[in-house]
């Protein structure tokens, strides 16, 4: 055994490895929004089931879990349980409202008919809001507080305990 | 129903290559030729299982099934039949699957090839084969799970493959290159694991490994260069090598396993340095592990990596394992391997392959240092930072342009002792020939000094190629393998002048132009005559007509497939033999009154994919199977 070859390759090699072990549980892309602590863009859609143009403005007052989503997104399907178990648990405390993003209106009733409706449902139409918000894929999740400023963002699918979290953290958000 | 099927066939191939794998090593333990019979058939088997659930995949791509979760993810109903079947290759579960695959075939025909030859280093080749395809195969069955079933309800559509995958042909056929350079670098790398085993490294051991290094070389050599293309014709900014993450990833096991090839034929030549040889054939497989990881981890930011998965930590612990088992063998077995060799002569071609090899591998850990830093610093200072292109290059070129050197320098130079008369009377006309290349191109407009140096450089090494190509070719079919080698130098040297001099003299230019506007940007005029939509299946190509020089049409295009969000550039290239004239849509207004222009003029590109080409002849000339070949080619470099 040549003690030396050996050492020299673990020197070379263990370094190498715990640098590359450290990298894990860092997002690369992972850059906080710059929309949060800013006050949410405004936007007025039409709901899908109609009635009155939802906009920020009328939002204010009530937390807002808003939520890009789309019929043809995997993950989107597997979020939607979380997000209808939190919103049956904030009935009352807070507005859920999807904005669902590229998509048919029939292919959305269609889908909100099979898995359950959640809230309020709005149809991004030439996706001018999913581009106000910086949305780079679905699922994406904004936490707007009742001052209407941004309180965080979620890429990807969120889970009804991370909602929880960041709602009960906005003032006078306790669950 | 085929979820299950292709689920069973994962663990069928996983059974194979498991047993396969254990009867293997007993078999290099006992010598038992039953065992040995029977990892050969465990490796048929682990090849026969796998490609038969890629079969499946591709059978449940075509016809829609969604319940298959990786088909819910990257199919679509709108997805042209060609996209749906190359769409294996889209997304991460898919790619492990493929690259199961390739494994399979690669396996498959190196276990025949080598038929019952030579048991005490075979069959630890085996077994390390075995053994990786084992690893693929729980990756196939955990983490990367392709044929996971999709919680119900079965959605009646997906979202289709990524759209840059569908965008361009070049997306076809690159992708897989790449994956046969990489997959194919185990086939070396179980040689090498047997020689040291063995303890051994004759012709008999050195020509079967530097033939089955040769392949994946080839193949990542041509999905390197096709993806530095598809990047030209597709992304719109002009460039083709970004020194990305994911691209040097790919460079760093081509650049050792390029080292690899050339050291070889110092224990073929002298008997010495065998250990280093099998050191770079190691160092080329663990390197593409590292590019596996580092493109399916989530740990480098990059326009190629696939999106965070959990397989980062399994890869890294495989890598680890292989990394800690190369170095106990070497460590054992350096001592056993090396010849008691002179040390070579300062001025001959021992020296010049001596530091060839040093320039190549003080490139990798260059590259490698670079592309790892920015992890070294989020680790350390928790700040995100890149390392960009003035890193590399600055690194890069001098080491490129001394490879270069050496590439001519090099195979003039007479093996042995040879005497000062000897060298100079070797060396004058390739010289003479370097300083004609530095004043042609001097008289054409280059004064920069790197450019200038490079071409003194390229002047040389053209020559000595053409002088050693002359005489390799009346040597006929014996000395093919040479012929190929020398070819392949000829490539690369076309290629490094056309990449000096189409860095160094690139001009761009961003402008508007209204509907019938023109302009004049190097040495050419276009015109932009109006814009229109052609509406396709999958997406929309919003198309500038533009006509340049007042003949040729281009048709720059923003290409928007829905669910995506931004546009997708199409540039357009008029390519001459002196340079490309490139097109880049920036913008277009919704009536077409104006649009938005980036263009280049980037000298000798076209250049750059004849001497891929090239480069390609001749690795296939290299790696032609040729009788009674294997003693002559001792020499090519």
């Amino acid at each position: 055994m040549n003690l030396r070859v050996l050492l020299l390759g673990l020197a070379l090699a263990v370094p190498l490895f715990v640098v590359l072990a450290l990298g894990f549980g860092h997002d690369p892309r992972a850059i906080d929004s710059p929309l949060v602590g800013k006050p949410a863009p405004a936007f007025a859609l039409t709901p899908l089931e109609g009635g009155p143009a939802v906009s920020v403005a009328s939002l204010r007052g009530t937390p807002v879990v808003l939520n890009f989503w789309a019929t043809w997104c995997v993950p989107c399907q597997q979020e939607h349980g979380e997000l209808q178990a939190a919103a049956r648990r904030w009935r009352d405390r807070a507005r859920f409202v999807g904005v669902v993003y590229q998509d048919r209106p029939e292919a959305i009733r269609a889908w909100l008919t099979r898995m359950g409706v959640i809230g309020t449902t709005l149809v991004d139409v030439g996706s001018q809001v999913a581009l106000a918000y910086g949305v780079t894929g679905v699922p994406e999740t904004f936490i707007i507080g009742p001052d209407g400023v941004i309180a965080h963002k979620f890429t990807g699918p969120v889970t009804a305990a991370d909602l929880d979290a960041r709602l009960s953290a906005l003032p006078g958000g306790a669950l | 129903m085929l979820a299950q099927l292709g689920s069973a066939l994962v663990l069928a191939a996983m059974g194979c290559a498991m047993a396969g794998t254990i009867c293997a090593l007993a078999a290099g333990r006992t010598r038992s030729a039953e065992a040995w019979r029977w990892a050969r058939r465990g490796a048929y088997g682990f090849a026969a299982c796998i490609l038969a659930a890629t079969w499946v995949m591709e059978v449940a791509l075509v016809r829609h099934d969604f319940g298959v979760r990786y088909v819910a993810q990257v199919g679509s109903l709108s997805t042209p039949l060609h996209i749906t079947i190359v769409s294996l290759w889209s997304s991460l579960e898919g790619s492990i699957l493929f690259w199961g695959a390739i494994l399979g075939v690669y396996v498959a025909v190196a276990t025949y090839a080598n038929g019952e030859r030579d048991p005490d280093v075979m069959t630890w080749a085996t077994a390390t084969w075995l053994a990786t395809a084992t690893f693929f195969c729980l990756l196939l069955a955990g983490p990367a799970h392709p044929f996971l079933p999709v919680p119900s309800p079965v959605p009646p559509d997906g979202p289709g493959p990524n759209p840059l995958l569908q965008n361009h042909p070049l997306m076809i056929i690159h992708p897989p290159m790449l994956y046969l350079g990489y997959v194919g670098m185990a086939i070396p790398f179980g040689h090498a694991v047997g020689a040291l085993v063995a303890g051994r490294l004759g012709a008999a051991q050195l020509q079967p490994m530097r033939r089955a290094l040769l392949v994946p070389w080839g193949f990542l050599t041509a999905g390197i260069v096709l993806g530095g293309w598809w990047a030209y014709e597709v992304l719109g900014w002009g460039g083709y090598w970004a020194w990305d993450p994911v691209e040097n990833a790919s460079l760093l096991p081509w650049l050792t396993a390029t080292t690899a090839l050339h050291a070889a034929m110092l224990p073929q030549r002298r008997g010495a340095m065998k250990a280093w040889t099998l050191t770079l054939v190691l160092a080329s497989y663990l390197l593409t592990v590292l590019g596996t990881f580092m493109t399916r981890s989530g740990v480098f930011n990059s326009v190629h990596s696939f999106s965070q998965s959990d397989i980062g930590p399994t890869i890294l612990v495989f890598l680890a394992l292989c990394t800690v088992m190369s170095l106990l063998l070497l460590a054992a077995r350096v001592d056993r391997l090396e010849g008691e060799g002179d040390p070579p002569a300062p001025v001959s071609r021992e020296s010049a392959f001596l530091l060839n090899n040093l320039l190549f591998v003080a490139l990798t850990f260059t590259v490698l240092l670079g592309t790892v830093f920015p992890l070294v610093v989020e680790a350390v200072r928790g700040t995100k930072l890149s390392v960009g292109e003035p890193y590399f290059n600055k690194m890069a070129v001098p080491m490129g342009v001394a490879i270069l050197f050496l590439m001519g320098i090099g195979p003039a130079l007479p093996w042995g002792r040879p005497s000062g008369a000897r060298v100079w009377e070797t060396l004058r006309a390739p010289l003479a020939a370097g300083g004609g290349a530095a004043l042609v191109g001097a008289g054409l407009g280059v004064t920069a000094a790197w450019p200038l140096v490079t071409l003194v450089a390229a002047g040389i090494a053209g020559w000595v190629t053409l002088r050693e190509l002359r005489g390799t070719i009346s040597g006929g079919r014996r000395l093919l393998r040479r012929t190929g080698a020398y070819v392949v130098h000829a490539g690369v040297i076309v290629m490094i002048v056309a990449i000096a001099i189409s860095h160094a003299y690139r001009t761009d230019r961003e402008l508007e132009l209204t509907r019938g506007a023109c302009v004049a940007f190097g040495g050419h005029e276009l015109c932009y005559v109006g814009a229109r939509d052609v509406a396709e299946p999958n997406r929309t190509r919003r198309v500038a007509d533009v006509k340049v020089d007042g003949r040729d049409a281009l048709e720059p295009a923003l290409v928007v497939y829905p669910r995506m969000g931004s546009p997708i550039g199409s540039p357009a290239v008029l390519s001459t033999p002196s340079h490309d004239f490139y097109v880049s849509l920036m913008n277009l207004s919704p009536d077409g009154a104006t649009a938005g222009f980036h263009l280049f003029r980037n000298p000798l590109v076209p250049w750059l994919w004849v001497g891929a080409g090239i480069a390609a002849l001749g690795t296939v000339l290299a790696a032609w199977p040729v009788r009674g070949a294997a003693r002559a080619d001792g020499e090519a470099a």
